[in-house]
Order: C-alpha cells, then structure tokens, then sequence
C-alpha cells in the first residue's frame, strides 16, 4: 500500500503544489481581510456597549470622548438622568498629539478610568488579560499596556515606562483584541489627569490663573455610560443631551453606523482583497485540475473503450480530483500559517499584528477550494466524454 | 455475432473538404470466426474497427452486437456494450502508462464490475499463458513493446468477450512476438469468439475463415 501511496504522491505532485499555491494565496488574502473585519466589528461592538459622553465644544481629548471638559457637577447630573445605571469619567491622551485624529482608531491612546466606578461597557465588562492584572482602586503610577502597545515596546508585567516625565510600573498586559484597546496604556485617573496637566499648557495656564474653579475632579475628557437594564441606549443618550447642559452625548447606532462609513473604505478593502483572494485561488484550484484531467485525454478514451461510462469516469476524477484538492488544500493552508506567521513574528516587533487565521476562513477555504476542484473535474469529465474514444485516444497521444 | 450494414464515413480536410474514407462497409462475423481485412496504410482500416467497436460512431449505417444494433445507444449504454461485448487490441498498445502490467490487465474488469480475486487469478493466468507474467508489476515504459502487446491481449481477453477487434496487432512487433499475438488471436476463434483481424502484412490472414480487401471505401 504505501507503495501505492508514494507513487500518487509522485504523479500528482505537480497538481498538488498547484492547488496549495492557490489554496495559499486564498488563506493569506482571507487572513488579511479578517483581521481588518475583526478591528471593524471590535470598534462596533465597542460603541455600542456604552454611551460615550464629552463635553462640548474642542478640547484635547481624544478617540471617542473628543471634546471640552466634562466636570464633576456634569457626571453628577449625567448620573441623575433616568435610565443611567452608571457613569466612569474618563481622560483620553493621545500619547503623541501630533498623530494626526484621520488614524483615531489605531492611535496609541493613554487612557485614565475611574476606578471607583464598574466599567459600564456591556459588551467590555473587563478587558482580557494576558498576564498580570487589571487595575484596581488605589493603584497609583502603575499601567496596564494593550497588546500591541506592550509588544512594540517590549513591555511584560514588571517593566517600567515613562510617561509624561513620570515613571509607571506595569502591572498587567491585555490579551491581544485585534481592535483599539490594542494600542491602549491604561491608567488610574488621577495620573491621567497629571498628565494631560503636564501635557496642555494651555490647561496649566487655566489652572494657575484661577479664572474657573477647577478641581482635579473636573478633569474629565469623557465619561462612559451605562444604562439599565431593559432601557434603548439611544433613546436614553437622547435624553442626556436634552437633560445635561453643555454635553455631547453619542448616540451608540449613530455612531456605529458614523464608524462604519468611516471604515467604509476599509471593508470594500476587505471584500476586495477577499474576492482577489477567491478569484485567484479558486482559478488557480479550477484549472489544476482541469489541465490534470485534460492532460490524460488518452487515458480517458483508452478507459472508455474497456467500457467505463461516463459516470464511472465522473466518480474516478471526482475522487483524485478531491483526493488532490484535499492535499493540495492542507498544504496550502500550512504554506500560508507559516508565511503569516513569520510575517507577523517580524510585524510583531511594532505591535502590528496583519493576519488573523480564523477558523471560518481555514473551514471556507477548504471547502471552497474542494467544492471549486470538484466542480471543475466534472466540468472536464462532461468536456473529454463528448469526444469519441477514438478522438480522445488521437488527440492524446 | 458482429453485423455492420451500410457504414459510411467521410471526414473533413482541414480546409473543409471531404475526405470519404469509408462507402458503405456490409460485414457479418460469427461466433468462432476469423475475418482479417486488409488494406494499404490510409485506406480507412482503423476507421472500419472504430465504427464496429463503436469507438466513433458512423455517418450512415448500422452495427449489431449479437442481434442488438447498438451503434443509436446513448453514449454510457455504448460504453456498457463495449465493455461487455469487445475486447481491443491496438497496433500502439495503448497501456496506461501509469498502472502496472497486471493493472492494466485488471482495468478491463473494473468497468465491467468484475474486479475480484478470481478475476485476479485468471489475468495472473492469462500473463502466465502469455509468457509475461514476471513483468505483472513492471510499468509499459519499462518493458519491451512485444511483452506490452502481450499485456494489451491479456487485457482485451479478460472478460471473455465475444468479439476481439485487433487494429494492425503486430504492426510494431518483431516476428517471434508477432507469431505469439496472431496465434493467440487465432486461439480465441477457436474458442467460440467473433475475431477481427486488420493488417496491411499477407501473414495475418493466415487460418481466416474469410478475408476481405478494403479498397477505395469498400470490402471486397
Ligand atoms: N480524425 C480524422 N480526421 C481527418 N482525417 C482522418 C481522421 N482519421 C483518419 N483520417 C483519414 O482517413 C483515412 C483513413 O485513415 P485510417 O482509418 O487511419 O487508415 P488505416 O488505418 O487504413 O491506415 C486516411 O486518409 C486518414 O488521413
Ligand atoms: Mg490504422
């Protein structure tokens, strides 16, 4: 048997690397077009998990909670709104502000909570953790770095980053979420706070003149909401701005559906590169087997002339032809693990991360590149059985 | 056994012209007989065997397998027929590269779905009669072309076929290798099969029942 098996190997070989060839360009494409999917449905799914609430007018926030100050009396009277479970004041730091806000959502970000208040994200109750911890109340100058922040930085639990002039302890890595909190450092809010301090001389002056009686507990660049249960986020991020001076309170659909056509671009990307992806594999797959099957014209009509009809000859092709595409699939599949994993091992060391090998796609693209093979050995069946045996055996030899 | 009625074939030059190579072909081979045709290279030999195999079907005419005019099937009953009724042998072999002798031999069965240890035991015997049973695991390219005709007869015989068709069976053999092929062939007559035999070598027609001249598109 083995022999048997070596020398199939041997007379297929050349099938075989065709169809991985395609396979893998298949599964690198498809690998490419999921990880942006994932960084699309992660920032969805994160806007719509809370009501991001800033303060009106510019400011020097950043990400979602882009606007003017939020003070204490504001989040008070947020929290009074009915319907509002919980509110965590938050202060967003683009930690290099000449990062330009078109690239907002893959900015790395310092992001101070309020860790006297739940996370009221529903759909990040907490963010995953890797190794260490999460933040805690009463944690001071100590940061929790995103996996992407952490990897482009070389940063474990222990390491020491400065930030602002002041050094903080990591005490916690997430795990990696292929969407914003990525390229997050988050930190308790009061050094947040410190920082933004530091950062905005602007603020500094404001401070020192003390033309507005501002506390530390006024420095707010947001706050995330939380609403009851039972209750529609968008009516009650509605009722926010009419209850709540001088706020600017997202509407969680409408800016799921504002992040969706600002990534608009991104997902016909997606689909592009996916349907370049199936165009070239499948071509690929279909006409390695097809040129397989017409390359054995002469078999065929000898096969036809010992009587073998034409779904004998079907059932034959259609079990290499899936026997081939099978092999070729699995090493094609291996082919492109391998190249994106060393392509994002050498990526990695910026925190890129570029591929992301789902299993839906290694499933698809299995199956497909399968049914694609199959389709196309019947096609090149029901080609050579129209021709004569006697035609089939002169045009093959 | 074997009846063919009026079979008229024409082909067409590459520049669309007619090129009628066969006029009206009238022939009847019983059970047990040995009909060798000859003819000059061209004049359509290999065309007539094609027609009365029904590897390519005819402009015009009939064919018949044992009262049964099969040449109208559809293209899988064809098949069925061939496969239960002809065995070829051809002047090229026409072994598949990829299969061992003994493969080859067995291919014959697989389509008939006969494959099974006693149809296994009788291609050892048949390659053994044949006298290459020692090559049963070589592959064509690998042995001499008398011992890959010898295979071909092993193959076209294993069904036990009531009609052989042989296409010019000893055009690329040596004498001694010739002489085995047309006795074998001459054996199966004798057995009770309908055998066709053409050649364009006096030789073949040795111990025919009949044999027909085919000149100019017709048998005389
Ligand atoms: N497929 C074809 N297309 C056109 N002409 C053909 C074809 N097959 C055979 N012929 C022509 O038909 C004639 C008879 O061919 P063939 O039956 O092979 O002769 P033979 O076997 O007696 O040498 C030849 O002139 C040949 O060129
Ligand atoms: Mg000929």
């Amino acid at each position: 048997m083995p022999r048997t098996i070596v020398r199939a190997l041997h007379s297929y070989a050349f099938t075989i690397a065709g169809i991985a060839i395609g396979v893998a360009g298949l599964v690198a494409l498809g690998a490419m077009s999921e990880r942006i999917v994932r960084f699309i449905e992660g920032g969805d799914h994160f806007v719509l998990g809370q009501i991001s609430v800033a303060g009106r007018g510019m400011g020097m926030g950043a990400g979602f909670t882009a606007g003017g100050l939020l003070p204490a009396t504001t989040i008070r009277a947020i929290a009074e709104v009915p319907g509002v479970a919980a509110v965590q004041p938050q202060v967003m730091l683009p930690l290099n502000p000449s990062t330009s806000q078109f690239m907002t959502l893959t900015q790395e970000l310092v992001l101070g909570v309020d860790l006297s208040v739940p996370t009221p994200n529903r759909h990040y109750r907490t963010l995953p953790v890797r190794a260490g911890r999460f933040l805690r109340e009463g944690d001071q100058r100590v940061a929790v770095a995103g996996a992407a922040f952490a990897a482009s930085r070389g940063l474990e639990v222990g390491s020491r980053i400065t930030l602002e002039g002041e050094a903080y302890e990591v005490v916690g890595v997430l795990e990696r979420m292929l969407t914003a909190p990525d390229r997050f450092v988050i930190v308790p809010i009061a050094d947040a706070r410190r920082q933004w301090v530091a950062k905005d001389p602007l603020l500094r002056t404001v401070l020192a003149s003390g033309a507005a009686a501002l506390r530390a507990a006024d420095l707010n660049t947001g706050a995330a909401v939380g609403w009851r249960e039972g209750e529609d986020p968008d009516a009650l991020a509605r009722r926010i701005r009419e209850r709540v001076p001088g706020v600017n309170a997202q509407i969680p659909s409408e800016l799921s559906s504002l992040l969706r056509s600002s990534t608009a671009f991104f997902s016909s990307l997606v689909v592009g590169i996916g349907a370049l992806g199936f165009a070239i594999g499948g071509l690929s797959v279909a006409n390695t087997i097809a040129a397989a099957v017409f390359e054995r014209l002469r078999d065929f009509g000898i096969k036809r002339a010992l009587g073998a009809t034409d779904a004998q000859l079907g059932r034959e092709v259609l079990a290499e032809a899936l026997g081939v595409t099978l092999s070729g699939g699995v090493v094609g599949v291996a082919v492109a693990l391998a190249l994106g994993v060393s392509i994002d091992g050498w990526a990695g060391r910026s925190g890129q991360q570029l591929f992301l090998f789902s299993p839906r796609l290694l499933v698809g693209a299995l199956v497909f590149s399968v049914l694609l093979g199959a389709a196309a050995a019947v096609y090149a069946t029901l080609r050579v059985v129209r021709l004569s045996p006697a035609e089939a055996i002169r045009r093959g030899a | 056994m074997l009846r063919a009625e009026g079979l008229v074939k024409t082909y067409r030059a590459p520049d669309g012209g007619p090129i009628p190579v066969l006029k009206g072909i009238d022939l009847k081979v019983a059970a047990g007989e040995l009909v060798v045709i000859l003819g000059a290279s061209g004049s359509g030999k290999s065309t007539l065997l094609n027609l009365l195999g029904l590897l390519e079907d005819p402009d015009a005419g009939g064919v018949w397998f044992g009262g049964e005019r099969v040449n109208v099937l559809g293209r899988s009953a064809r098949s069925r027929a061939r496969g239960r009724f002809v065995g070829f042998v051809f002047q090229s072999f026409l072994l598949l590269p990829s299969l061992t002798a003994l493969e080859n031999v067995l291919l014959a069965a697989r389509y008939a779905g006969r494959a099974g240890p006693t149809t296994r035991q009788r291609a050892l015997a048949l390659l053994d009669e044949l006298g290459v049973l020692e090559r049963r695991d070589h592959y064509p390219p690998q042995i001499s072309g008398g011992e890959q005709q010898r295979v071909a007869f092993c193959r076209a015989v294993l069904n036990d076929p009531p009609l052989l068709l042989a296409d010019e069976p000893t055009g690329n053999l040596d004498d001694a290798n010739a002489r085995v092929i047309l006795e074998s062939l001459r054996a199966r007559a004798r057995a009770g099969a309908a055998v066709v035999v053409v050649g364009h070598r006096p030789e073949a027609a040795e111990g025919a029942s009949a044999v027909f001249r085919l000149q100019n598109g017709a048998l005389a």
